[in-house]
């Protein structure tokens, strides 16, 4: 038996599901708010920050991540404020200078607008979206995997750095990992990455219906949540 | 030997995973670090997954993982003893021993860690051997500390 | 010791301590705190001991020895009663003195007496020392007349009588209603009103609830938990004892740093003395059921927030989660927790003997009551300080302080830590204020107050806390970790002389964003240092890299030490102190430094006697 609560989204009234998060909810709904380390079946951990929307209280417009937000009566967010999008594309930015090796961290950094790389390039293989850690404790329940090291140091890796023999190699870390597309024109050696606007078009079509899904191939490239739940 | 003292920390706390970082904490302080062996046990008897307990043992400054040197040299680079001059204490001791903090020397007499703030800021800049606290030093007094540590060690094996 | 069971018993107790005191002649206090220990005092006090002893003293002279007095660059402190004479930096050898001349015959030791910088004079009492005057000490000034180790001197000081008042028929609305109108605010950083979140936690759904003390002072520069704690742990037990009573909990933790040995151990102690005097456990003078747990924390600064504070108790890694629902209502294994700091817990019996109102009368509007900060850095008198909220830096840095170290002009307080800024000379009129202090770009934080002069650089400054930040991040939001990274690039760059001047806005673009969107306070709060440098400080950026230019000498890329041959006498101090020998010469001879070994560290500049070498 399922409860209903009544939320705002960009002005749209929507009848959402209690318990379920706002990006889960403005998704269903076909509103586009932009994630990388939501992946549908798994917890929501909120580190790469890219949900971000402003929810409303009390007249003050508080920035949060929409992956652990969740709903309640009377919720008021928005999704595509110009603050928002600013913040949103300070932080794709940031995650493309680190590791642009990816489609998927490319097709991000445009969707969210990025059209110039402020800092220096650097060539990292894993943005620590922790989809990995999550499916082989969530899915798998076997926890070969884990979150090592603090700060700068933070990477995935198996206990004592060696896999452990309960690790099936069921290989579901690599297919979901964002990291394991390179850009379409091909891998990127370290010294010679660049901002790809290739896709630029696509976002074109994104502009023109602000905050509304329409199916881009951007989102083919970052799996976004629409696209790996149509399958 | 070191199998009862194990048994000694691991006491009680038989399936009480929230016992983790207490029972790591001990092993610390009884073995100086924290092996891949201590890990595993720990992981058995809290019934905590060993990745957790892997990353717990990674997560805090307080464990070590590997051996650490028969004296542990601690500067403080807090923000009072910064101001007054503890990135040279940290110069000196590096040129004194040839090693980064976090490092052992390759003949484990000492290590030499920096810590972010003892609280005795008052007194900065404040060196810690040994688990003793030194006071307003400066490059010099560290020095004559570490020449003194050296001659103290000379003087044991001599004697032994 | 039967335990105490009623108010009644309590106050006969308390009746019985103060007829013994009459029988002591003299009562000598020793503070011995871990400032106090580091400087010795601890010999001191074996000194006095075993001096009193021989000398046929013993039971007619008391020996005390307490926590932190706050007045540390002059410990070991000894203060003889009821003399009130006040004796500073004494060492083991001059305490057969003390004992002849002023225990015996009540003569004063000339030397060992504190001298006024001001002025000159030398001051006998301890009342009269104007470091103290100047405080409100209504907090502090407890560490004096209590021995942590020692629950009777606690319940001298009327220690534990508010609980009895709490636990004779007020009830928990009305202890909420009382903190409420004290109008008191958290003190570790967040100053959250502690009335609402006490409320918010009573009115919380569920029959588990916890109360936490929050004693990881992580800021670097500040020590006024640590001396509370360490010198007055009763205070917070009992505080803890109320709040639980007010929102409904039976189970409290102290979560302490382990950088803070001994007050790990005084708060044990004192939880031991607790419990067989009948302040803790079941039956609490008939009317509460509570236990409290130490737990320590294992090296990690971010454990100061309170959500990885809770992660940390429940034995996993110290991360945060988002606040989007408060811990008040899930917070330690996800139920209604109330966490509040060491010296907002301390503060509690005070409100609830003297009264709220009382409270309220000290302070602001907006910031009631007095706070401890530690007064460090560049200032003559370095220290904790207790003043009511609303005096003025400049009262506090100047005329508590004392004003600059070695005649070198101040230039900027750092307020508040890592999360906070640092305020400029000319803002020094500024009263200490939460919305006031946050309004100009800084905050009162935990109550760290690092003074800096002229020799200090700012754009190393912010370099430093954003190389600290970037350590203790826990790395988990991508804002906070990348964004800590490529600020501290920037701020290499400016330090070391790459730096172009688009970067500075790029500063304040990715401070913004950071503000906004990290997960928790350590990052929001992560871009405070930089941000408020280069409101207050730009030119010194500008300078560093239109010109390559440090003014206050520090950054090393930037500057060269050299050896004046005119000034050299060549007596090799230098060349021996040079970690990385890169000073050569002969005896006598005017030695010279090569500047490519050279890693421009400053050592050879402290040990030169003749100034001979210098910054260019």
């Amino acid at each position: 038996m399922q409860e209903y609560v009544n939320i705002t989204i960009d002005g749209a009234k929507i009848s959402a599901i209690r318990g379920t998060s706002v990006l889960d909810t403005a998704m269903e709904y076909g509103i586009c708010i932009p994630h990388l380390c939501h992946y549908p079946g798994l917890s929501d951990i909120g580190a790469c920050r890219l949900c971000i929307v402003e929810h409303i209280v009390n007249g003050k417009a508080k920035v949060t991540a929409s992956c652990t937000l969740n709903v309640a009566e009377g919720m008021v967010i928005r999704t595509d404020t110009d603050r928002i999008k600013r913040l949103r594309r300070n932080i794709a930015e940031l995650l493309v200078a680190q590791a642009p090796n990816s489609r998927a961290i490319q097709d991000v950094a445009v969707r969210c607008g990025v059209k110039q790389v402020r800092y220096p390039f650097h060539n990292d293989n894993c943005v620590l979206c922790g989809r990995c850690v999550r499916v082989c404790a969530e899915m798998w329940q076997a926890k070969a995997l884990g979150f090592v090291g603090r700060g700068k140091d933070r990477h995935v890796d198996f206990p004592f750095g060696r896999k452990p023999d309960f690790c099936k190699s069921c290989n579901t870390c690599i297919d979901i990992c964002p990291m394991t597309i390179t850009p379409c024109p091909g891998p990127m050696k370290t010294g010679e990455e660049y901002l790809c606007l290739a896709c630029e078009g696509q976002l074109i079509m994104a502009d023109s219906l602000p905050g509304a899904c329409v199916w881009c191939d951007l989102g083919k490239g970052f799996q976004c949540a629409r696209q790996v739940q149509a399958g | 030997m070191s199998e009862n003292v194990f048994e000694t920390i691991l006491e009680n706390r038989c399936s009480q995973p929230q016992q983790l970082i207490e029972v790591l904490q001990d092993v610390q302080e009884t073995f100086g670090y924290i092996s891949e062996e201590a890990m595993t046990a720990v992981s058995k008897e809290l019934g905590v997954p060993v990745i957790e307990v892997y990353r717990v043992a990674n997560y805090y400054k307080a464990f070590s993982l590997a051996p650490r040197g028969r004296h542990v040299i601690t500067v403080c680079m807090g923000t009072a003893c910064h101001v007054r001059g503890a990135p040279r204490m940290l110069d000196e001791v590096r040129g004194q021993l040839g090693i980064e903090p976090g490092q052992t020397t390759s003949d484990k007499m000492f290590t030499l860690e920096r810590v972010n703030c003892l609280g005795a800021c008052a007194l900065g800049p404040v060196v810690v051997l040994d688990g003793k606290y030194y006071p307003g030093m400066t490059p010099n007094k560290l020095r004559k500390l570490v020449q003194s540590v050296r001659q103290a060690e000379k003087e044991v094996a001599a004697d032994a | 010791m039967p335990k105490l069971k009623t108010l009644k018993d309590l106050t006969k107790f308390r009746e019985s301590l103060a007829a013994q005191k009459e029988d002591v002649d003299c009562m000598v206090t020793i503070s011995g705190g871990t400032c106090g220990n580091a400087s010795g005092s601890l010999k001191v006090v074996e000194a006095m001991q075993s001096e009193l002893a021989s000398n046929g003293f013993a039971g007619r002279v008391h020996v005390r020895v307490t926590g932190c007095q706050g007045f540390c660059e002059q410990e070991p402190i000894v203060t003889i009663d009821p003399a009130n004479i006040f004796y500073c930096r004494v060492s083991p050898d001059d305490v057969p003195e003390i004992v002849s001349e002023t225990i015996r015959k009540n003569q004063v030791i000339e030397r060992l007496l504190y001298t006024d910088p001001a002025t000159g004079e030398k001051i006998t009492k301890e009342t009269d020392i104007p470091f103290y005057r100047a405080q409100d000490r209504v907090l502090l000034g407890l560490n004096r007349k209590i021995d942590p180790c020692n629950i009777e001197d606690y319940i001298a000081v009327g220690g534990y009588s508010a609980l009895a008042k709490v636990l004779s028929g007020v009830t928990a609305e009305q202890v909420i209603q009382e903190i409420k109108s004290s109008g008191l605010r958290g003190r570790g950083g967040g100053g959250y009103p502690t009335g609402q979140k006490w409320q918010q936690c009573r009115e919380a759904a569920g029959d588990e609830k916890y109360v936490i003390c929050n004693a990881d002072e992580g800021d670097p520069g500040a020590y006024m938990d640590r001396s509370v704690l360490e010198g007055n742990p009763h205070a917070i037990l009992e505080g803890m004892l109320i709040g639980s009573y007010a929102v409904g909990a039976n189970k409290g933790y102290i979560y302490v740093r382990n950088e803070y040995p001994l007050a790990v151990s005084n708060a044990r102690k004192a939880i031991e003395q607790a419990k067989l005097f009948g302040f803790l456990g079941d039956d609490i003078l008939g009317r509460h059921f509570f236990d409290i747990e130490i737990m320590r924390g294992a090296g990690a600064f971010v454990c100061g927030e309170s959500t990885a504070l809770m992660a940390s108790l429940e034995g996993k890694v110290g991360e945060p989660r988002p606040k989007d629902v408060h811990t008040v209502q899930e917070g330690l294994w996800n139920k209604p927790t109330c966490l509040n700091n060491v010296e907002t817990w301390a503060n509690v019996p005070l409100i609830i003997n003297k009264g709220a109102a009382w409270f309220a009368s000290k302070g602001t509007k907006g910031s009631k009551g007095t706070k401890i900060f530690a007064l460090t850095g560049r200032v003559k008198n370095t220290g904790l300080v207790e003043v009511a909220m609303g005096t003025s830096l400049r009262t506090i840095i100047h005329s508590i302080g004392g004003g600059p170290n070695d005649g070198v002009a101040i230039k900027a307080v750092q307020t508040g830590g890592p999360s906070g800024g640092c305020l400029p000379a000319e803002k020094f009129d500024l009263p200490v204020d939460f919305e006031t202090l946050a309004e100009a770009g800084s905050m009162v934080g935990s109550g760290g107050m690092v003074v800096m002069d002229e020799r200090t650089c700012m754009v190393d400054v912010a370099k430093y806390f954003i190389a600290f930040l970037q350590d203790e991040s826990c790395g988990k939001c991508v804002p906070c970790r990348l964004g800590l990274g490529r600020m501290l690039e920037i701020l290499t760059d400016i330090t070391e002389g790459r730096g172009k001047p688009e970067q500075l806005d790029l500063l304040e673009d990715l401070g913004e964003t950071m503000t906004h969107t990290c997960l928790c306070a350590l990052g929001k709060t992560a871009a405070n240092p930089v941000l408020s440098t280069l409101r207050y400080f730009r030119q010194e950026y500008e300078s560093h890299i239109q010109d390559k230019y440090c003014s206050a000498g520090v950054c090393r890329e930037l500057i060269q030490y050299s050896i004046d041959p005119n000034n050299c006498t060549g007596c090799g101090a230098c060349l021996k102190a040079c970690p990385n020998k890169a000073i050569t010469g002969e005896s006598e001879k005017p030695h010279r430094i090569n500047q490519d070994l050279c890693s421009r560290c400053g050592i050879c500049k402290d040990v030169c006697k003749f100034e001979a070498i210098s910054i260019c």
